[in-house]
């Protein structure tokens, strides 16, 4: 699909400002009524998901003029898809999708942003979203005794990451994982050096190509080992093995889960068991790419059916939210004895982005910030002690947060409570 | 033609770098090629917008949320109010509220409702401003039309004046519109920016917050209405002259917290997530219906008073012949039309969703049976169109109900259809222009909204339209603020919403 194949949806738009707020039935007052952190900031209507699909109609319709206020637009989003999810609550029309194809055009026609030029020149020549890594992919899981699964068979692959292989700080976080799975009894291994990224951070920032080369690769190497289950702790990771490589019909048969999926399936099963007390109150942040982006994706191929209504043959199932990963994570965190869990205002398909995707994190690093203050913010009105998340790169962005606002919130991986209950 | 450098720079100089643009493409969002976009942060940047506005000579148009497309054809500035989002005071003692005209309605009810209140929400829905201003709504039987609902207003006139109206004119009080102080709330169609506005708040018998479960956009409450005290019906009666008197018995016992007058496609929209299964419902609906009907939701305070208006609505409707919507009885779909229906979220599916557009006459402030020979005319002309497949098929439906207990109503009838489909949308200005004239011709109404010319509207209306010009001139005398609140009854909105979907966006020139 291209942005032209969208003109229907863009000529949609009716300018009624939903995007802009969580879905109104949620909405408890001023407080924490947006949806989406890009209009909250920047105020334009340029910069909502409605003025975006405004500006690809006026560019469908009289040519695409990059300008710098453009490439300012285009850039400043997270792709979070709250705007889309808040549109569609009321409306059938895709907002998301041509705002994905807009920021690929503008990448494939060369006009892209130079900090995102460098993660991906990093992508292309180390096969990681991290530039300037200084580890190894597999350092993290040095004498740990997990196994290589290139090398001894295994059926189920834990993907790690770029962020988390090699961040140094995210290490705990790996290795809880490997302890919890082993524990649980897992037979699985890891890519150690051979992992490579998933290409989905790529995708977000619109470099197509980039993502399809990442999903070719992988899916081969785990043809190669018959690998039969992923299980990744990165959203990121997840949205992209699960639902971008099935858009591309890369994915095959291979089962994707998400760690909090895994675990609260591994509870339930009995062969893990929390018995240490935690007490804590705990918030939870959805991660976009796990929550509402992280529904499997619906193929469809059809045609409007012309005339005066907005219908298509065959009928077209939309992707509203509706079907992301929102209790698994919750199921784990009720698990552990004396956690309570406090939530936010904005949750599951309406959860407020950290503000580290879409390239945004690399681009422009001051409004990803902000973003991720505003969560805090409202996290820390939970009364919560922390909060928990299921995405290293939601985890990092909240740490630079905290640290920067003075908050004393700490920030935990789900698997890290995990790990302290057994 | 754009704004010199020298003149952005005094706009700039007074909401700052950030808060201005003439970009190309922060103007394309505004749907405008002549426009320089301006966010002030509050009333006296507002002021100072207009006062420079007024110096150069160049024209400006307020928005606030934008609901639907209402772009300036001839502006240069464009006040964007966004930043304006403040609630100032909910005062719970003298029952209003203060809001600037950012706060959306949906806001304002969440804030109220967890102090046992709510505010009067307009038909268009939550998204659009809390100002209470005009527009009609669901609650309108008992808390009337929008401007009805205004107290105390902060007023930016045309000339960038600050004017304080109502109590706020004598003091720092907002509880009431007309005084002591200034009260020109009769001449508040349109000129100026309202930068603040006291608006009436009601006692909320519901719960502070409603117990949904699930995930969009199948929301679902945790409880049957019942449990809430609460319940949704759906009533169609043999004739609008009984679905009139029902309307009239349920005003008079006071009963209804809520009674809307839809028809049944606007339940369907409400109930269903997408096109599909909507005009599958309405079918359903269509052949279920014995004739025009409403929507009501009776709230009790405790059990007996529940049980008091339940049992007294059972009698009216036995009185009127009115027959229930089985459907609606499901607790299921009851639930979901009175948590959509009592916060206005689903506007846009009644609206928009099916086709892209729709236009509307509506006939505001008299009472729905004053006009059913007209309506009735509408609807064979709708059905004309819906035969020729150029409008939704909804069997010709039209509503209306009745405001302040049923002393004064509501009426309307639209056309949902593809804007950028010419042959719908010429064919739905012409159903509109046969409406409006046949509205006037037939002494039924004036219409609100219409495609008919001001002067043919205003001779046959006292010429009220002289009279609205002279004000206009008075409080605009540099002509540099939006007129038509002044010169038409209502704004023209059907013909702005058909005109910006031509192919080639009309590049419209500045007035002066």
């Amino acid at each position: 699909m291209a942005i032209e194949d969208y003109r229907g949806d863009v000529e949609m738009c009716c300018r009624c400002s939903a995007c802009k707020h969580i879905p109104l039935q949620k909405i408890k007052g001023v407080e924490h009524s947006e949806a989406c952190p890009s209009i909250a900031k920047y105020n334009f209507h340029a910069y909502s998901g409605s003025g975006r699909l405004l500006i690809a109609k006026e560019m469908l319709t009289n040519g695409f003029k990059y300008t710098d206020k453009l490439l300012d637009i285009v850039y400043n989003c997270q792709m979070c898809g709250a705007c889309d999810i808040s549109c569609k609550y009321a409306m059938d029309m895709e907002v998301l999708e041509p705002i994905y194809e807009f920021r690929i055009k503008a990448v494939e026609e060369g006009h892209t942003n130079p900090a995102l030029d460098k993660a991906i020149t990093s992508l292309r020549k180390q096969g990681t979203m991290v530039p300037g890594a200084k580890a190894k992919r597999g350092e993290w899981a040095k004498g740990l005794g997990i196994k290589d699964f290139l090398r001894q068979k295994t059926k189920v692959a834990y993907h790690v990451g770029c962020l988390t292989s090699f961040d140094k700080d995210m290490w705990p976080v790996a290795r809880a994982t490997a302890k919890l799975l082993n524990k649980a009894g897992v037979d699985f291994g890891i890519g150690g050096e051979v992992e490579s990224c998933c290409g989905g951070r790529a995708y977000q920032m619109g470099y197509q190509n980039d993502f399809i080369r990442q999903a070719q690769n992988n899916m081969a190497l785990f043809k190669q080992c018959s690998i039969e289950t992923l299980v990744t702790s990165c959203a990121n990771g997840y949205h992209a093995f699960k639902v971008l490589y099935d858009k591309f019909g890369l994915k095959g048969n291979l089962e994707v889960l998400h760690i909090t999926e895994y675990l609260a399936r591994l509870i339930k099963e009995g062969k893990l068991k929390l018995n240490k007390k935690v007490n804590m109150t705990v918030t939870y942040h959805d991660p976009c790419y796990l929550g509402r982006l992280g529904e499997p994706w619906i193929h469809w191929e059809g045609k409007r059916i012309p005339g005066y209504k907005f219908v298509f043959d065959p009928p077209k199932e939309y992707r509203r939210g509706t079907h992301g990963v929102y209790e698994p994570p919750r199921e784990v965190l009720t698990s552990i004895p004396g956690l309570k869990l406090s939530e936010m205002d904005r949750i599951k398909e309406y959860a407020w982005c950290c503000g580290a995707g879409g390239g945004v994190n690399e681009s422009n690093p001051e409004f990803a910030m902000w973003t991720a203050k505003e969560r805090i913010e409202e996290a820390e009105s939970t009364g919560a002690e922390a909060i928990a998340t299921a995405c290293p790169w939601c985890e990092k962005n909240f740490n630079e947060a905290i640290k920067e606002s003075g908050s004393g919130l700490k920030v935990y991986d789900i698997v890290e409570l995990v790990e302290k209950a057994i | 033609m754009a704004i010199s450098k020298d003149v952005y720079k005094e706009f700039e100089d007074v909401v700052g770098a950030e808060n201005i643009s003439d970009d190309p493409v922060i103007k394309a969002a505004y749907r405008s090629p002549d426009l320089t976009v301006v966010l002030p942060g509050n009333t006296e940047e507002v002021a100072a917008v207009i006062k420079l506005c007024n110096k150069h000579k160049i024209p400006y148009k307020a928005q606030s949320t934008g609901w639907s497309f209402m772009p300036p054809t001839y502006d240069f500035i464009f006040l964007d109010l966004r930043r304006m989002n403040r609630i100032i005071e909910i005062n719970e003692k003298n029952m209003y509220a203060v809001v600037e005209p950012y706060v959306i309605s949906a806001e304002l009810q969440g804030e109220l409702f967890k102090r046992g209140m709510i505010c009067n929400v307009k038909g268009a829905g939550s998204t659009c401003t809390a100002l209470a201003m005009s527009g009609h709504g669901h609650m309108g039987l008992t808390t009337s039309t929008g401007d009805r609902n205004d107290l105390a207003t902060e007023w930016v006139t045309d000339e960038g004046e600050i004017i304080r109206l109502g109590t706020l004119g004598a003091s720092d009080e907002w509880f009431c519109g007309d005084g002591p102080g200034p009260s020109l709330r009769g001449i508040l169609r349109g000129g100026g920016v309202i930068t603040k506005q006291a608006t009436k708040v009601y006692h909320w018998p519901g719960p502070s917050e409603y117990p949904l479960e699930g995930v969009s956009p199948r929301y679902t409450l945790g409880k049957k209405p019942s449990d809430l005290n609460m319940m949704v019906r759906y009533f169609s009666f043999p004739s609008i002259e009984k679905l009139v008197e029902a309307e009239l018995k349920i005003g008079e016992s006071e009963i209804a917290f809520e009674l809307m007058g839809f028809c049944p496609s606007m339940v369907s929209s409400n109930i269903t997530t997408s096109n599909e299964e909507d005009f599958a419902t309405l079918d359903k609906f269509t052949k279920e219906v014995q004739g025009p009907g409403f929507m009501v939701i009776i709230a009790g305070n405790f059990d007996e008073d529940f049980a008091y208006k339940k049992k007294a609505l059972a009698q009216i409707i036995k009185e009127t012949d009115g027959k229930s919507l089985k459907t609606v009885e499901d607790p299921a779909v009851e639930s979901t039309l009175l948590f959509q229906c009592t916060r206005v979220c689903a506007s846009i599916r009644e609206t928009f969703r099916a086709g892209g557009m729709f236009s509307s006459m509506m006939v505001q402030g008299q009472r729905y049976d004053n006009h059913v020979k007209w309506l009735e005319e509408g609807a064979v002309l709708k059905r004309e169109l819906i035969k020729k497949g150029l409008v939704i098929a909804d069997d010709g439906q039209q509503f209306g109900w009745g405001e302040e207990q049923g002393h004064l109503g509501h009426t309307e009838i639209f056309c949902r259809f593809n804007p950028y489909d010419e042959k719908s949308s010429k064919a739905v200005q012409e159903w509109l222009g046969k409406l409006g004239k046949r509205a006037l011709d037939g002494c039924f109404a004036v219409p609100a909204m219409g495609v008919l010319p001001v002067d043919e509207i205003g001779k046959r209306v006292s010429n009220y339209h002289v009279w609205f010009g002279k004000l206009k001139k008075a409080f605009d005398p540099n002509e540099v603020g939006e007129n038509t609140g002044y010169s038409y009854v209502g704004a023209d909105i059907s013909g702005v919403h058909t005109s910006i979907y031509k192919k080639e966006p009309e590049k419209a020139s500045p007035k002066q």
